[in-house]
């Protein structure tokens, strides 16, 4: 089974047989095994061993992976998933850019942003408060504010959409 | 000797005081809020008493309650640890006046150092080094000419009533100055609507080193050596160590006796802490005293040999410290503060259920903390969950026992600051040990954007795919099918028995032929 991994931006093929991966050509051993009563999966690639911690993320075949001290967003789909999601996606047409969503719950102390305005990918958008910190919330990428649903001084809940975006026009 | 100790905190810091208590025969007292119930500080203590519902000022800052606790469960003597009460004036006062022991500073040493100001008064009276700066605003441009080159330049102006650097302005020269103080007095009349500006010497690339100190009740006071701070991110110190890389023992011994002298001038007893500012030329600057245990004491007691919080106990008890000269640290000693922040999305706070809890350990590895398998994290208290703390014969042995116990550590179920420590760990500047206060902020973006190595990369894209493919039922683990991919001493190599994780992909594989 052949399977395309975006990862953290990259995009790698993975074609696995019954034992082993074959990536850029080159096939190796790959195995996976759960060690018991911890969430540490063991993968063992060519003989070398991994830890790795694995938590489902929001899709179909999305994990955040923590391997050998460094953490991943990984999206692995296989060919067929991959090509049904790509083309349904251009069915739909365009979407807009990711809304802003409160990463905790806490209070609203600022909103830097009125609709109509254009922001930038990074631009900090939102000054939430929780653990008595001060912390500012930015545009995933860049587009227009459509909506705010975020004001001063009041609490929001984890997972609130606090800004909505549209596209940039031209964009 | 103490008997019984109430301990007026929670998390990692009381369950220290737990184990230093226990140590020494002394019965320890936990208090809990409503969010705290299942905490191990208070499993571990000898009695724990519920004291209020979760946010801290119904409960761990309800000074008067605790009081009235410590008084009804028969506790001789109350340790605030650090933050919360611990530095309040009138809660060591309170809890010496129902005629229970604080352990800490008497209540007026607490007042001499609580305020910069009085602090710096304090420090100046007791020969020991400030940062040069005037205690008046200035009047004109003539003033602050003649002010700064008594200090030499470069001098910093600041607004009196300042915040965030506004009002504030670096000079070089002189030529500069007069336009810089009506910027900066036009700044402040703007952001605080006072004009008030004050100028100081300005410390360039300085690092925070810090020196504790010890002091009984009959005068005796030494210092214990410093403390590198300088790894900090928004003031929040993120990694310490002892020694410091930029102290000699002839500097030690000169910044120790400064220390010395400021804890005596305000009448000290119990353990503190005199944080300075040092320059690249070896010139410090006494900026505050910290009046209670430091949350990076660790590192002192690993390089000095001494267990701080017991001496604490046996100094409240009434105890002589056994040594009159400051000793030399031994090895190298470095901590990591490991917090429930994403480095990954700006160090937001992240909240969950410890679903799995890993905990290095070997040779030279401490482990302070105050979380366990089903610990949940949540936003009512300081997002620290423990203190990973290393011991060498060197710093760099230190270093990379550190990078060892960090890749050991698994923390599943919130965001944490591991990887960031990694990071720190590998950079080349922070190995060499050239960093100063404002290093981390600089150097964070390029710390966080770094890419992982290929082979882990490739490594990552395998196990999502591996992953993937067992969740999408097509895939098994533990079986024979899947050759080695048992893991060895587990199952023993043994086929998995067709039971729970057998229907469950069964399943799987239903579910995705109805998707199809």
């Amino acid at each position: 089974m052949k399977y395309l991994v975006d990862l953290s931006g990259e995009r790698v093929e993975v074609q696995l047989d019954a034992d082993g991966a074959t990536v850029d050509g080159t096939r190796t051993s790959a195995h996976l095994a759960d060690v018991e009563g911890t969430s540490v999966r063991l993968v063992t690639i060519g003989g070398v061993q991994h830890r790795v911690v694995a938590r489902r993320g929001a899709g179909k075949g999305a994990y955040t992976l923590w391997i050998d001290g460094w953490r991943f967003d990984a999206e692995a789909l296989d060919e067929r998933t991959r090509a049904i999601r790509e083309l349904s996606a251009l069915a739909a047409g365009p979407v807009g850019p990711a809304p802003v969503i409160a990463p905790m719950p806490g209070l609203i102390v600022r909103v830097h942003v009125a609709a109509g305005d254009t922001v930038q990918a990074g631009q900090g958008v939102v000054v939430m408060e929780a653990m008595k910190m001060e912390n500012e919330l930015r545009a995933p990428a860049s587009g227009v504010v459509k909506a705010i649903h975020a004001t001063p001084g009041v609490a929001v809940e984890k997972g609130s959409v606090l800004v909505e975006f549209e596209p940039q026009a031209g964009a | 000797m103490i008997r019984k100790v109430l301990i007026a905190n929670r998390g990692e810091i009381a369950l220290r005081i737990v184990r230093a208590c226990q140590e020494l025969g002394v019965r320890a007292v936990a208090v809990y809020s409503d969010a705290d119930a299942q905490a191990p500080h208070v499993r571990e203590a000898d009695e724990a008493v519920h004291i209020g519902p979760a946010p801290a000022s119904e409960s761990y800052l309800r000074g008067d309650h605790l009081i009235a606790v410590a008084k009804q469960v028969g506790a001789d003597a109350v340790h605030p640890g650090y933050g919360f009460l611990s530095e309040r004036e009138w809660f060591a006062r309170a809890v010496r006046d129902a005629g229970l022991v604080w352990i800490g500073p008497p209540a007026e040493a607490i007042a001499a150092m609580g305020s910069k100001t009085a602090a710096r008064t304090l420090a100046i009276s007791a020969g020991t080094p400030v940062v040069p700066g005037t205690t008046e605003p200035l009047r004109d441009a003539a003033e602050a000419a003649a002010t700064a080159a008594r200090f030499g330049y470069p001098v910093l102006l600041k607004a009196a009533a300042g915040g965030g650097g506004k009002g504030m302005r670096v000079v070089r020269e002189e030529s500069e100055i007069a336009g810089a103080l009506a910027s900066a007095q036009r700044e402040a009349k703007n952001a605080f609507g006072d004009d008030a500006v004050y100028v100081e010497k300005y410390i360039e690339g300085p690092r925070h080193v810090e020196i504790q100190v010890l002091a009984d009740a009959h005068g005796n006071c030494i210092a214990l050596g410093e403390r590198e701070c300088s790894i900090q991110r928004r003031h929040q110190k993120m990694v310490e160590e002892a020694p410091s890389v930029a102290v000699t023992p002839e500097l030690r011994q000169r910044m120790g006796d400064a220390a010395v002298a400021a804890a005596k001038a305000a009448g000290y007893v119990n353990a503190g802490t005199c944080e300075f500012l040092l320059d690249r030329h070896g010139n410090f600057y006494f900026l505050e005293m910290n009046t209670r245990i430091q949350v990076e004491h660790p590192v002192t007691e690993l390089v000095m040999g001494i267990d701080l919080v017991q001496w604490q106990l046996r100094i409240a008890s009434g105890e002589r410290l056994p040594f009159t000269t400051s000793p030399e640290p031994k090895g190298w000693a470095i901590e990591c503060r490991i917090t429930s922040e994403d480095p990954a999305n700006g160090f937001l706070p992240s909240t969950g259920r410890i679903a799995h809890l890993h905990l290095p350990s070997g040779p030279g590895v401490r482990w302070d903390g105050g979380i366990e398998v089903g610990s949940v994290v949540g936003l009512s208290y300081d997002p620290m969950l423990a203190k990973l703390i290393v011991f060498a014969p060197t710093r760099e042995a230190a270093i990379a026992r550190m990078e060892r116990a960090l890749k050991e550590l698994v923390i599943d179920g919130v965001e944490t600051s591991r990887e960031f420590h990694l990071r720190v760990m590998a950079d080349a500047d922070y190995r060499a040990g050239r960093v100063d206060i404002q290093w981390l902020e600089s150097r964070l973006p390029t710390l966080l954007a770094q890419q992982a190595p290929r082979e882990t990369r490739q490594a990552a894209a395998i196990a999502a795919a591996l992953l993937a493919d067992r969740d999408r039922g097509s895939r098994r683990t533990g079986t024979p099918s899947g050759g080695s991919a048992t893991v060895p001493g587990h199952t023993n190599g043994a086929p998995a028995p067709a039971g729970v994780a057998g229907s469950w992909a069964q399943l799987a594989r239903l579910e995705n032929l109805r998707r199809g």
